[in-house]
């Protein structure tokens, strides 16, 4: 028993060094992305640009199901972009509340017939209006069919060759667009971008734009800023180099409409659209040997809110998990496929055997420690030094995030919001982080019965015009 | 050494660490703090000379002094924000003043710099301050193989026209992509056409692979020097040629070009009838009517669609056609006919943009 036990405990061990040592690899390949990203941004003469209309044209989706507390906040935010030439698709899918009626009274919606090719099959449309007083603007009233749904009806009905898919609780920083499609601009094989995910709550917010980022003071959505800061900047930033991105967030990604389109658009039974979406764009490109690169350009900015509650925490990252579990699933036969090069070698296999199991083997090692305490195989001190390095490893990581935005885009300005970032970094190994692995574990048996259900987020709403900090 | 000893090792790395992380934060934002303080101060100097400089009430010489207080990157900035919003000739006064002064010495000699931000800024000085002697240096930035360098470098454009720069860029427009391509044309827009007789060279060259990047980089250009050379390419054997002609002339309003799109719109290439119905409805002569009526039963949707949009642009008689098109024989014409007519105004501008 105890030979098992210490092997066990020596795999996990192993495990855990092989993991870290690939995340310390991202975290020095993110330096380089972020000191040219930086030198890009810095410079950048976006008003030149803007004169020149070199940007191309874009088409905003905007799926909407439930969102009245901040669907008119959020369309509102997105049509003072600082783009020339776009359209926002809003896709009412479904709601039963009363979103079409916001949409309705913000914006002076009347009906057009539909003249758009239905290229992606969806749940049936019922009606397309488009806004008397804001002329970029078309609503889509359809059946609900899910988010992955919603977006196809939008690529159907959408005219420019670039869509953004873009969450109705977002608010997009007004140049965050023309910082987004400059990958395009530089290159001609890219294939899709993503730009970085900040936590809104707690920031100071007016007329649906985030005045003053600022770092809320109650935990639970403060953890949340850090882990976003580690998982964009860095996490991102390092599979820029490496080829094998394989997450553009579903709430500020930039996809060429035409490899959509060949993909068939966004998969409706996968609770993931987003990273499912991403994955087959990989295959596909490669099996067709496209030349294309999918990347992440950080300094373009979207602001979201984040769950305030455990409940709503543990059913949004119970779905995340779940999510990885059954796109690994589907797509394990691009693992180890030398025609998917380092997204086969590198990017499959990062996502499967470490983010996917993680969670498992982290309890694991949790159990197999506590059996070797009990039976005297282990000796104590070594187990709580184990402990100890494990978790210092996990706020070198979230400490690294934050040099990261400190070197290159310094959001938050007061020195009490740096205080509370380098403070949440260091209380999130201790509970919150052992919370989420409980909340991942449980997804495997929420994969294992195949569940595609959502779960429900609870918007509180940014905050009214005149001011204050969101909830 | 045993495995306690070897996390003891690991945790005083990793304290070590953690602890220079923490230092590098605070004093990164304490150094930034810092610099900004002294920084502000003197861009508010340049600032108060580039308005003197702009109102008259000032030399060149003075805001040439200003700007040497900064770091070059600052006013590398601080010159470009500016001449976004003063232009005319004054420039190349102060291109003049500017030259020799030991870093604007640094700033051309970082064209050759290896990293390609040196080259960019170089670049960004450059296309404000660029003067006759600067020409190899640009044309090596616009050769530059880092998109961003040339992109800072075709800016010069707009202020410096030299022609073999110019030729330069028409040699590399077939290599493109179109956003990049937009980017030169509007900036070449703002030169007064130095650029067509370049363009027309290359449009005469009908065997040119390119041929269809130059039609449609005059299309973008939309300057009317070009009509003539484009509008004789409109019976290519290309049809990629014939569909960047047919988009082309409907920034040229001219008999001619009504001819030849008049000819374009009953094309064996569908995208060739789409863009010819389309440039028609943006020229809307109602004599081209009967060549539209006919497009309301093309066997392809979307040039049904553009063709009805371009009847209701002609006015009251493309309007008629259509009511007709809505009752006639044809379901297709009848059906696009019905979708277009039920547009309001305001739906129907925005599909013609």
């Amino acid at each position: 028993m105890s030979e098992i036990v210490t092997s066990l405990d020596a795999s996990i061990i192993v495990y855990f060094l092989i993991l870290n040592s690939f995340y310390a690899l991202l975290l020095v390949l993110s330096l380089p992305e972020v000191w040219e990203h930086t030198r890009l941004a810095d410079d950048e003469d976006l008003v030149r640009l803007q004169e020149t209309g070199a940007p191309p044209p874009i088409s905003i989706l905007v799926p909407a199901y439930n969102e009245e507390a901040t669907i008119d906040a959020s369309v509102t935010a997105i049509l003072t972009l600082d783009y020339r030439q776009y359209e926002v698709i809003v896709v009412n899918d479904g709601s039963t509340d009363a979103t079409m009626e916001r949409l309705q009274d913000a914006f002076d919606l009347y009906e057009v017939p539909r003249i758009h090719p239905e290229v992606l099959a969806t749940r049936p449309i019922r009606a397309m209006y488009r806004s008397r007083t804001r002329p970029r603007i078309v609503v889509l009233d359809k059946e609900n069919g899910g988010k992955a749904d919603s977006l196809n009806a939008g690529i159907n009905a959408s005219r420019w060759p670039l869509v953004i898919a873009v969450d109705a609780d977002t608010l997009i920083e007004p140049n965050a667009m023309l910082r987004l499609t400059r990958p395009f601009l530089l290159s001609q094989r890219i294939a899709a971008v993503g730009g970085t995910v900040r936590v809104a709550n707690g920031s100071v917010i007016r007329d649906g734009r985030v005045l003053e980022p600022r770092v809320p003071s109650r935990f639970l959505p403060g953890v949340q800023v850090v882990e976003y800061l580690r998982a964009f900047l860095y996490g991102r930033l390092g599979w820029n180099r490496l080829g094998g991105n394989l997450i553009i967030s579903g709430a500020f990604g930039l996809f060429r409409k035409d490899y959509l389109l060949e993909i068939g658009g966004y998969r409706t039974d996968s609770v993931v659209e987003d990273f499912d979406v991403v994955v087959r764009l990989h295959r596909h490109l490669r099996d067709r040997h496209v030349p294309y690169v999918i990347t992440f350009v950080p300094d373009p900015v979207a602001w979201t809110e984040v769950p305030e509650t455990l409940a709503v925490l543990g059913r949004q990252r119970e779905r995340w998990h779940r999510g990885l579990i059954l796109t690994m699933w589907q797509y394990r036969g691009m693992l180890f496929r030398p025609r998917y090069g380092p997204v086969g070698f590198l990017g499959i296999p990062f996502f499967a055997f470490g983010e996917m199991l993680a969670p498992v083997v982290e309890v694991l090692g949790y159990v197999i420690t506590a059996a070797g305490l009990y039976l005297g195989v282990l000796n104590s001190g070594f187990a709580v030094m184990f402990f100890l390095v494990a978790l210092s490893y996990g706020m070198i990581l979230s400490f690294w995030g934050i040099v990261l935005e400190e070197v290159g885009f310094r959001r938050y300005r007061r020195w009490s919001d740096l205080g509370r970032l380098l403070l949440f970094a260091a209380l999130e190994n201790f509970g919150y982080r052992q919370l989420t692995v409980w909340y991942r574990l449980r997804a495997f048996w929420s994969a294992l019965r195949d569940r595609h259900s959502w779960g429900r987020m609870t918007r509180t709403g940014f905050a009214p015009a005149g001011g204050g900090p969101a909830k | 050494m045993t495995g306690y000893t070897f996390l003891v090792v690991i945790a005083v790395a990793q304290s070590v660490t953690l602890t220079s992380l923490l230092i590098a934060i605070f004093v990164n934002r304490w150094l930034r703090q810092r610099r900004l303080a002294w920084v502000l101060p003197r861009r508010t100097v340049v600032d108060e000379a580039m308005k003197g400089w702009a109102l008259g009430e000032v030399g060149p010489e003075l805001v040439a002094r200003a700007l040497e207080a900064l770091p070059s990157a600052d006013a590398v900035e601080s010159l470009v924000g500016w001449s976004g919003r003063l232009s005319g000739e004054r420039w190349r006064g102060l291109a003049v003043v500017l030259d020799g002064r030991p870093w604007t010495k640094r700033l051309r000699a970082a064209v050759r710099a290896r990293r390609w931000w040196r080259r960019r800024q170089a670049a960004r000085f450059l296309s404000v301050a660029a003067t006759p002697a600067d020409a190899q240096l640009l044309v090596r930035l616009l050769r530059d193989p880092h998109p961003a360098v040339h992109m800072a470098a075709a800016n010069t454009l707009q202020r410096f026209v030299d022609v073999p720069l110019l030729r330069l860029v028409v040699e590399r427009l077939p290599e493109m992509a179109a956003p990049i391509q937009t980017h030169y044309a509007g900036v070449l827009r703002a030169t007064g056409g130095a650029v067509v007789p370049l363009l027309i060279e290359r449009l005469h060259d009908v065997y040119d692979p390119g041929l269809p990047r130059f039609v449609e980089f005059a299309g973008r250009l939309a300057d009317a020097g070009a009509r003539e050379a484009v509008t004789a390419l409109a019976d290519h054997a290309n049809p990629e040629v014939r569909v960047q002609v047919a988009r082309a002339l409907g920034d040229f309003p001219h008999a001619a070009s009504v001819m030849a799109l008049r000819a374009l719109v009953t094309d064996a290439a569908w995208e060739v009838r789409a863009q010819a119905v389309r440039a028609l409805g943006r020229i809307a002569e109602p004599e081209t009517l009967p060549d539209l009526v006919p497009r309301l039963a093309d066997a392809v949707w979307w040039v049904r669609l553009r063709a009805a949009l371009a009847l209701m642009r002609i006015g009251d008689p493309g309007r008629d056609a259509l009511l007709k098109a809505e009752i006639g024989a044809q379901p297709d014409a009848r059906f696009v006919a019905r979708l277009i007519l039920g547009l309001t105004p305001q739906a129907l501008s925005e599909f013609a943009a």
